[in-house]
């Protein structure tokens, strides 16, 4: 009944008033920033980093994930109504979502929506309850081989599932920890790439880094392309966005396939939320009896998408408190912030600072029930927002931006970095290489590094002990085949073509 | 996008040399396993091969329809330019103007010029928005910003 206990201690921290205060504010501005196109949770969170630095982490964290997956919430708004996905994770949502908006069923859209994403989001959180202390007691045993294997596998498995171009993917996920090798090297205390530079001592500041990579690269990328946006007429009172029964039967086992499923690949490294949208969208459309309606207006169309974004967003949380191994962009900007704050996500911060990991699980639970209230009855308000045009919000973003990075260290240098990375990451988009990967690398680079230098150290220099160990055996492994896998589908594809002209 | 990324793949290759080479100046090992020069020297090691491996493949490419260009045209980067540059001229005057004006002259730039909003809306957003920004980190957060010599 350990659970239990623990989940109590969760409760006493998260329903303290500022805990209460700060998730409240996260989940409004994740909804915001969910409903607003142009700006995505990543940016919203790398954001919030330097906002939240003076609070304490349990506070600061409960208010960065309230951002994470109120997002989630907000997103389908904006997609329903003027068929933008808000974030690329309500991007299934327009398909049905608009359509059921343009035939004056936008009401039951947007209330299934909130219905769908809090019933999978609340039991996310009753998985990760359950699942993140057992994981993390395996974690425990894990070696520095074990760890480089993670770390490898995390790398190769977002690289891999993100974007088009896995070789860019790769490509963007080392430069992250080339980057990462900058400042003094943490186990010989040498000099690596400062060029005598004071403030390139520590290494790039993440923040600096992860704002200009998201939040600056992304005001310019809209820059180019301002955006078109056709709104649905509609009336939104709150008697109009409760679903009808037969909506409620269409939707309960959708709702329910694509929790489990939106969890499962939210816990996968690399895989997020907007994988879980289009793999439960894909997955309806299969199971369905009448598959030729969807995208058409149907509801499921709306409720297993939402679900699943919502439960994967949860999922993602439990690699990041359990082995301290972020599954996507936001994570790993998530984890960038704890360890601002001096927490090493891993299996031991279960044991050295359960007040925290209880704390922040506990607040998910209060959070999702607080978005639900949000964005039923006042979903008439945040799509009014929407008339808001993007041009007032570009040079928000943009000041917000530099005046946070400032704000973490008090140093203009710190700025140029964000200006440097901004610039980086628009030619990244412009390129088509994916940007989580190299946030990734650059989080994950210190550890990858330790873990890779003792584990060779351990072995004299033999690479085999990536092999000899049972899990980090199968880890490696796992990296390899991910990694390898396009290339090997290639191959065999090839092979089978050539036997089939053989033999007319 | 197929001679972008040629020549990102030759850019990429360059930088993975002056990586490797200053990683090699670097001690490869230390008294006990590797040292601080061994993984950038790999990771450049590796970087030059995906690098190579992306300019061969888009090489092999059959180059894509004309006109679909990766760099904006005229029209697309005459805002993004002006939005960097008016950024870097922000970062370089921020301690001499002072954050209250600094910011504002930034936002007012960057709604009234680069976004062509109306003048009247341009003043009160870039106005609120200093003010707003200098009570949310000066007042709430505790955070010493820039004054100018002014006092603000």
């Amino acid at each position: 009944m350990e659970i239990f206990h623990n989940i109590l201690l969760g409760f006493q921290v998260a329903l303290s008033w500022q805990n209460l205060l700060f998730c409240f504010v996260g989940v409004t501005l994740g909804t915001l920033i969910g409903v607003l196109p142009g700006i995505g949770p990543v940016t919203g969170v790398a954001i919030l980093i330097p906002i939240t630095f003076g609070l304490n982490a349990t506070t600061a964290i409960i208010t960065m994930a309230g951002v994470y997956y109120g997002a989630m919430y907000g997103g389908s708004t904006t997609s329903i109504l003027i068929n933008v996905p808000g974030e690329s994770s309500s991007v299934m949502t327009t398909l049905d979502g608009y359509q059921m908006a343009r035939k004056g069923r936008a009401g039951p859209a947007l209330g299934m929506a909130a219905f769908s994403s809090f019933i999978a989001g609340t039991l996310a959180v009753i998985l990760l309850t359950f699942i993140a202390p057992p994981l993390a007691g395996v974690a425990l045993s894990f070696g520095p081989p074990e760890y480089f294997a993670l770390t490898f596998m995390g790398l190769t498995l977002v690289t891999s599932l993100s974007g088009e171009s896995m070789l860019k993917g790769i490509m963007s996920g080392v430069f992250g920890l080339i980057v990462a090798c900058v400042g003094v090297d943490a186990i010989s205390g040498e000099e690596r790439f400062t060029f005598g530079n004071i403030y390139l001592l520590d290494g790039f500041g993440f923040i600096g880094v992860a704002v200009g990579l998201f939040a600056v690269a992304e005001v310019l990328v809209n820059l180019e392309a301002p955006m078109q946006q056709v709104f649905v007429r509609t009336s939104l009172s709150l008697r109009t966005l409760f679903p009808n029964l037969q909506d409620w039967k269409d939707s309960l086992g959708p709702i329910g396939r694509s929790s489990l499923l939106g969890f499962f690949i939210g816990v996968l490294p690399g895989a997020g939320a907007t994988i879980a949208s289009f793999m439960s969208y894909a997955m309806e459309k299969k199971l369905s009896k009448h598959p030729e309606k969807f995208g058409t207006g149907v509801i499921e169309g709306v409720a297993a998408p939402e679900g699943a974004n919502n439960a994967a967003a949860g999922g993602a949380m439990v690699p990041l408190l359990t082995l301290g191994i972020p599954g996507s962009g936001t994570t790993a900007v998530l984890l960038g912030a704890l360890l601002i704050h001096g927490l090493r996500p891993g299996p031991l911060l279960f044991q050295s600072n359960p007040d925290f990991v209880w704390g922040v699980i506990a607040s998910m639970y209060i959070g999702n029930v607080m978005l639900l209230v949000l964005n039923l009855p006042l979903v008439g308000i945040w799509a009014s927002l929407l008339r808001v045009p993007y041009r007032i919000l570009m040079p928000l973003i943009v000041t917000i931006s530099a005046v946070g990075v400032f704000a973490t260290d008090n140093n203009v240098f710190d700025m140029w970095v964000m200006f440097a990375f901004g610039i980086i990451g628009y030619l990244m988009r412009k390129l088509e290489f994916p940007a989580a990967p190299a946030v990734l690398g650059l989080v994950l680079g210190p550890m990858v590094e330790r873990s890779l230098r003792q584990s060779l150290t351990i072995s004299h220099g033999d690479l085999s002990i990536f092999f000899t160990r049972p899990i980090s055996a199968v880890l490696t492994m796992g990296a390899l085949l991910s990694l390898f896998a396009p290339v090997i589908r290639a191959a065999w594809q090839s092979h089978r073509k050539r036997g089939a002209q053989a033999q007319p | 996008m197929r001679r972008a990324d040629q020549v990102t793949g030759i850019v990429l290759f360059v930088f993975s040399l002056v990586l490797m080479e200053g990683s090699r100046r670097l001690p490869p090992s230390a008294t006990f396993g590797p040292g601080a020069g061994f993984l950038p020297f790999w990771l450049g090691a590796l970087m030059a091969a995906l690098s190579l491996v992306l300019l061969v493949t888009a090489s092999r490419r059959p180059a894509g329809p004309p006109g679909r260009a990766v760099l904006p045209g005229r029209e697309a980067l005459i805002p993004v330019g002006a939005t960097v540059g008016s950024l870097a001229v922000y970062i370089l005057l921020l301690e001499r103007l002072g954050f209250l004006l600094a910011t504002a002259l930034l936002t007012a730039f960057l709604l009234g010029v680069v976004e062509r909003e109306r003048w009247g809306t341009t003043l009160a957003v870039a106005v609120l928005n200093a003010i707003g920004l200098y009570l949310v980190f000066r007042v709430l957060l505790g955070v010493s910003l820039p004054k100018n010599p002014l006092g603000f």
